[in-house]
């Protein structure tokens, strides 16, 4: 991937020299690499004898799939999009050779991201660059993670949790405790160890106790389910107050998740209002209908979509302060926009942010410095060397 | 009494030629409680005092006495939890005062309404502060006079033996670091500095000898972003704010944010220290009711949101 001044695009240039030998696209290939980044352009390539090749993602507003076109009689393939400065996007590319289609991450391109649906490629604009405390730093002090089942009723499982108790631990202390949804994924996808090691060094966040929960049916037991709920509220959070030093009031308990883990944080809250003092939703699934129950989003979201519309209908304060973001490429950004006023409207203090991302744990991860600084603001004010 | 306050030390080191302006021989008493965990790294500060120092591991002491006293460890922590919690609503009514002046300074008058809106808007800030402040004073008196702080005999050893280390002690030298935890060091452990025995600060050890302790931070990610009123400090310096790294953490740009941080404390002087300042408060350069005078070179933040130097004609 590489970045060049805006004059004429490469790609452009190359097609002036029809018609191309091997040779000369290897040279442009090897250079250049996949996707090439000329201010707000990102053109694609793909380099094989294929019938035809698209490049598929996620982002609203540009046509999925975006197909290549071949240059010249080479098998050489391209695309050129606009990509607005501090653009991240997540792609794959797919190829159709006769009746076979093949879909995979783009080899000119290595910069890769994960979840757990897998990986996929990721070409980000001019502009964009990774906060500096998501990588390892020999100088944080290193919090420790602690691995536990917690036997649930409410559940009728052991529970596995992961409870996070940052560098110089003390019993003499106080800690605020935040419940993370989707807690393995955090960990692995969105490094938040490290984030939390990092924020916490920098004296950006307070130190804290995080939790972090996996679920085990995540589409029944996060779209607004009483035994979820229950299993955190009356079990989890009372078992961590009588084990840790943790300071036992609302404002000091944060619920948070991403995308479904998002729903299932807020409605923990709504069924258990005063509880918890704040709320980190990350693209939460904020879909809802006005009229009719015709939401698009297939089974999995007949619940969410209940939930969400009977909390639009009577809205209420459950907690002090929403922290929330949302990407702009994604589909959930207008109902996460249109949540906000709601939220506003009960008294409840929002923070609202929005990347040029998309629905992926890297853009919740960079989103993490701000929302945690903000919920638990860390100690620098105190600290004069 | 002499009471030397100075800039950072970690890139430009002036304790070493303040100590020797003193010319007081025999060992020199060291607090760096502020350095929490890391305070027995001392070396480098040994090195400093020409290897007098005598380190008096207050936070050492902390620790040791929090671990062994059960009763005073709940004292301590009923006093933070409470301190926190008068902490959260100080930031609430403190943010919204503080606000208030910038939205009453902005708005328009064209009734001359302004200037007395902008005054008493002021003064709506200062009684936040004065409110805070007198909590703070009756929660240290209660915590004082708990059983558990008063009936502790392992508290009353260490700190009989921090008096008599001080006693014995040509100087005192405050080092910087967090400043609540060395302010809660100081305290639990009742450093009362003699008035003969002579003082160097830098940093959040110039805030603790000073009174109030004001914490400010322009440039912090969230939070209070007003200055923040945290406790009462040593009172050694009266009268005086200091303003450590005040080039790294204040918007001096900005003189209507500096004229109002100024004008909030006007029996104050805001004195910034930054690398390689030194301010000297000498004997008898106190005013009558016992503010020391900030000598003249020293730099001042001034009500017109600027930094003056004092003596400057």
């Amino acid at each position: 991937m590489t970045t060049t001044p805006v004059s004429r695009l490469a790609i452009n240039r190359l097609r002036e020299r029809l018609p191309l030998d091997g040779p000369t696209i290897d040279r442009f290939v090897a250079r250049y690499g996949s996707p090439l980044i000329e201010g707000e352009r990102a053109t694609f390539l793909y380099r094989g004898a294929v019938d035809e090749v698209w490049v598929r993602h996620r982002v609203v507003g540009l046509p999925d799939p975006l197909p290549l076109k071949r240059i010249g009689d080479s098998d050489l393939w391209s695309v050129t999009t606009v990509l607005p400065e501090g653009s991240r996007v997540e792609y794959q590319v797919e190829i159709r050779k006769g009746e076979q289609y093949e879909r995979f991450n783009d080899p000119l391109n290595p910069r890769l991201a994960h979840s757990p649906m897998g990986s996929s490629s990721v070409c980000a604009a001019i502009g964009y660059r990774a906060p500096d405390w998501v990588a390892f730093d020999p100088e944080a002090r290193e919090g420790t993670l602690v691995e536990e089942h917690v036997r649930s009723r409410a559940l009728r499982r052991d529970q596995p949790v992961q409870i996070y108790l940052p560098a110089r631990f003390n019993h003499a202390q106080r800690y605020p405790l935040l419940i993370v949804h989707d807690g393995t994924d955090y960990l692995e996808f969105a490094a938040m160890k490290t984030v939390l090691d990092n924020l916490i060094h920098r004296l950006d966040v307070d130190p804290l106790v995080a939790v972090f929960v996996p679920p085990r049916d995540r589409l029944k037991e996060y779209p607004n389910h009483a035994p979820h709920a229950r299993f955190i509220a009356r079990e989890l959070v009372p078992l961590l107050t009588e084990r840790l030093p943790l300071a036992d009031t609302p404002e000091a308990r944060c619920l948070m998740g991403s995308s479904f883990g998002g729903i299932a944080a807020l409605s923990t809250a709504v069924r258990y209002p005063g509880l918890f003092g704040s709320l980190m939703l990350q693209s939460a699934s904020l879909v809802f209908t006005d009229i009719g129950f015709d939401h698009g989003g297939g089974p999995a979201f007949d619940p969410v979509v209940k939930f969400v519309n009977r909390f639009r209908e009577k809205p209420r304060a459950v907690v002090d302060r929403i922290y929330m973001t949302c990407g702009v490429y994604e589909p959930l950004i207008t109902p996460n926009r249109s949540m906000v006023p709601v939220f506003r409207h009960t008294g409840m203090k929002v923070r609202y942010t929005e990347s040029r991302d998309g629905h992926n744990w890297e853009n919740w991860r960079d989103r993490l410095g701000d929302g945690l600084s903000w919920l638990f603001p860390g100690p620098q004010k105190f600290v004069y060397e | 009494m002499t009471t030397i306050l100075l800039g950072p030390q970690r890139f430009t080191t002036t304790v070493a030629p303040t100590l020797r302006s003193l010319g007081t021989e025999g060992p020199v008493a060291i607090v760096n409680a502020g350095w929490e965990e890391r305070e027995a790294d001392d070396a480098e500060l040994l090195a400093a005092v020409d290897g007098r120092g005598v380190n008096l591991r207050l936070y050492q002491r902390a620790v040791e006495l929090l671990s062994r006293d059960r009763d005073l460890r709940g004292a301590v922590l009923d006093h933070r939890s409470r301190h926190d919690e008068l902490r959260a609503f100080y930031g609430i009514r403190l943010q919204s005062a503080w606000d208030a002046v910038f939205a009453v300074r902005r708005r328009t008058s064209r009734h001359g309404i302004g200037e007395g809106a902008e005054r008493s808007a002021l003064q709506a800030l200062r009684d936040v502060d004065d409110w805070y402040a007198w909590e703070v004073a009756r929660l240290v008196e209660r915590t004082a006079a708990t059983e558990a702080v008063t009936r502790s005999e392992a508290l009353a050893d260490h700190r009989a033996e921090v008096a008599q280390t001080l006693a014995a002690s040509a100087a005192l030298v405050i080092a910087g670091g967090h400043v609540g935890i060395l302010m809660e060091t100081l305290r639990l452990l009742a450093v009362s500095v003699p008035p003969e025995l002579p003082v160097i600060a830098w940093s959040a050890g110039a805030m603790a000898v000073c009174d109030p302790v004001v914490l400010f931070h322009d440039f912090a990610p969230q939070g209070v972003t007003a200055p923040e009123v945290h406790d009462r400090g040593l009172g050694r310096v009266r009268g005086v704010v200091p303003l450590p790294h005040a080039r790294r953490r204040l918007a001096l740009d900005d003189r209507e944010r500096m004229a109002v941080f100024a004008a909030r404390f006007p029996a104050h002087r805001l004195v910034p220290l930054d690398a390689g300042s030194v301010v000297r408060f000498g004997p008898g350069s106190a005013t009558a009711d016992g503010r020391a005078v900030v000598p003249a070179g020293a730099r001042v933040l001034s009500t017109e949101g600027t930094l003056v130097t004092v003596g400057a004609s």
